[in-house]
């Protein structure tokens, strides 16, 4: 039985505390919380998800691609994909937006920092990755090994560069990149991400994967990580659906008898066969 | 003490009059078109009141109003953007008249907004309501609320429940905001005789035998959850539907929304909740266009798999109350008694 939590739809007032461009399409926002009471107080986990107000824009809901590990300041990073999500990329530093949450499972963190991990993300997919990333990295206690593919459009779509620099220089990550479309300095990989699958160490004994990207790219990399002979509770991925309550009412996101707002939106590929999903159908 | 007790018909008015004193009453009224409907009302006294008649509406929008403002904001020059809660201002409210349908429609609304979850608008509203329900002598013309185990007689879910039982109403307190009633106005009602219970049992057998619809909701459940129905069924009656969303609407179990904002200036506006359907196209539709239900082959497949097979799933029990409205509602003949049928065909 869960607990009964009061939801009143309320969005509190939060801080743009500095903008982050990731590429012409994505744009980070580091948050605070107006209220500095429920800002020292808020908590949340990798894999959950805020829903965010924007004047005369309604809501829309955003994963969190910042760690719980830094105190006191959230980021939200966002895929410039509609009215709202526009009206996001105009703000600057000082802007006020309104939030509610934190709602949704997170991701099996406990069960996660047990395991060596695989992340398999294509562009904006990669933000509530980052967050289970950081997470571990910051983790004292955390000894497996940390994979990441990441795949991109074209070389100028990469995003969240600053990040990807350091896992790159962390001797404990491997992190591989690749784009779809190759411009002429481009000097690394091309091609779906599943591509790079052969260029990394792949043991499904040992080792959990994390998937988070566009539908497609999701299709592709839950089969691949299958043949691969991973688990299906081994690859946990994030669903994306039409939301407007993220408390389990408005039933938008429902996918077959589940809410992905309040079943998800991390579900295991084990979860997922159980529905009929149009992502792995 | 007895929790069953008479009440003449004459008194009924006397009766809703004192009601009416210091709560909102709302009652299946006949309007000058000639059409029932749960109306909120400020005088009992010559109101036409129909208790022969299954109201058009049931008494959803009074709990989960079609439009409703959840919160207001304003923007300032200074920057900052508030909200402000817009606290439900319907007060006490009787609701007298409700037949078991409806009521059972109540009793899955507040599964779904006060468990798991808890909605504050919703709890305000249902908190500040009384329930008063109408047991059914006479089943009407597309009702199978036997079928779906919601009627025609209840026997909980009240909190007074009213039997027809020839000249006067057999009253029995179900819960204890309907025991505080009697006894506060306790003038009007009498402890009820057996004579009047047997009255009550003899009023249930015959509307029992009365239904003209032979549904089989328990056979279309079961063969949901067994190995599903046939695609071809959804797809044939997704391609009547014509994306309306009447039944949604009339549904008393029906309670899918949308939250938006509507400007009132360029600082300020309102966040509005408004009633919401499964089977409109933009339901699903993601941002991009992309929409994870097929319209053409899967439009109402939520509709009848969220009624007849995940709430039994989830909560035992379907979430149709039987109540027959969107048979004549729907003019795409999409309707829920053509799909269980069709279900039912072949298995
Ligand atoms: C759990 C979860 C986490 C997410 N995390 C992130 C994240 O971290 N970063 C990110 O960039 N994105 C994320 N998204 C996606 C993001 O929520 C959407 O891109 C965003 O809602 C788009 O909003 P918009 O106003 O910009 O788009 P718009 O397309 O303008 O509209 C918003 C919504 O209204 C619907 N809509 C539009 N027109 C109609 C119509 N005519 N009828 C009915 N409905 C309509 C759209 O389908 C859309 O769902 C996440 C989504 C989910 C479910
Ligand atoms: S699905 Fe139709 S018959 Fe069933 S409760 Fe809703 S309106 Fe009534």
């Amino acid at each position: 039985m869960k607990t009964a939590q009061l939801e009143d739809y309320l969005p509190r007032p939060a801080q743009v505390v500095e903008v982050v461009t990731e590429n012409s399409q994505i744009k980070s926002f580091l948050l605070r919380f107006v209220d500095k009471k429920h800002n020292a107080g808020f908590s949340y986990q990798p894999g959950q998800f805020m829903m965010v107000s924007m004047p005369h824009c309604g809501e829309a809901p955003i994963s969190f691609s910042s760690t719980p590990a830094t105190k006191g300041l959230i980021r939200l990073s966002v895929r410039k994909a509609g009215t709202l999500t526009s009206a996001m990329h105009e703000l600057k530093e000082g802007s006020i937006i309104g939030l509610r949450g934190p709602y949704g499972k997170s991701f099996p963190m406990e069960y996660l920092a047990k395991r060596d991990l695989l992340f398999v993300a294509g562009g904006i997919g990669l933000a509530p990755l980052t967050s289970v990333i950081n997470t571990c990295l910051a983790d004292p206690e955390y000894q497996g090994r940390i994979t990441i593919l990441y795949g991109s459009r074209t070389p100028e779509d990469i995003a969240f560069m600053a990040e990807i620099k350091a896992w790159q220089a962390n001797a404990a990550v491997e992190c591989l990149l690749t784009v779809d479309l190759a411009t002429s300095e481009w000097q690394g990989n091309t091609g779906l991400v599943t591509s790079l699958f052969d260029q990394v160490a792949i043991n499904p004994a040992t080792q959990s994967a994390v998937v988070c990207g566009p539908p497609m790219m999701i299709k592709a990399v839950l089969s691949a990580l299958a043949e691969k002979g991973f688990d299906d509770h081994d690859i946990i991925t994030t669903m994306e659906r039409h939301m407007k309550c993220g408390v389990g009412v408005c039933r938008h996101c429902h996918m077959d008898g589940k809410l992905v707002c309040v079943d998800g939106p991390v579900f295991t590929l084990a979860q997922l066969k159980e529905l009929n999903v149009m992502e792995i159908s | 003490m007895t929790d069953k007790f008479t009440l003449k018909k004459d008194h009924l008015t006397p009766f809703l009059r004192k009601l009416g004193k210091g709560n909102r009453l709302v009652v299946p009224l006949k309007n000058r078109h000639g059409d029932t409907l749960f109306t909120e009302i400020d005088e009992i006294d010559g109101a036409p009141l129909d208790l022969a008649t299954q109201p058009q509406n049931s008494i959803k929008q009074f709990l989960l109003p079609q439009r409703e403002v959840l919160s207001t904001y304003q923007l300032q020059d200074s920057g900052s953007y508030e909200f402000t809660p817009v606290v439900p201002v319907s007060g006490p409210t009787i609701f007298f008249g409700v037949r078991s349908c409806d009521l059972s429609g109540v009793l899955y609304m507040d599964v779904t907004f006060l468990q798991g979850t808890t909605d504050a608008p919703y709890r305000k509203k249902r908190l500040d309501s009384v329930l008063i329900g109408l047991n059914c002598n006479h089943p009407f013309g597309n009702c199978f609320c036997n079928a779906t185990k919601s009627g025609p007689f209840l026997e909980y879910g009240a909190d007074l429940q009213f039997t027809d039982i020839g000249d006067c109403y057999l009253v029995e307190v179900g819960r204890t905001k309907g025991a505080a009633i009697v006894e506060k106005w306790h003038q009007f009602f009498t402890p009820a005789e057996e004579k009047d219970t047997k009255k009550q049992y003899q009023a249930f057998l015959e509307a029992r035998g009365s239904f003209s619809q032979l549904v089989h909701v328990d056979q279309a459940i079961k063969r949901l959850q067994e190995d599903g129905v046939p695609s071809e069924i959804w797809h044939q009656l997704s391609a009547r539907c014509h994306d309306c969303a009447g039944c949604a609407y009339i549904c008393p179990t029906c309670t899918c929304f949308t939250i938006t904002d509507s400007p009132l200036t360029a600082d300020s506006g309102e966040r509005l909740r408004s009633w919401d359907a499964c089977t409109f196209s933009g339901f699903t539709r993601m941002a991009g266009g992309h929409n994870p239900v097929a319209r053409k082959t899967d439009a109402i497949r939520q509709r009848f798999m969220h009624k007849l097979c995940y709430d039994v799933q989830k909560h035992g029990r379907p979430s149709c109350v039987g109540c027959g409205r969107c048979v004549d509602m729907c003019f795409g003949g999409t309707d829920i008694l053509r799909f269980i049928n069709m279900a039912c065909e072949g298995s």
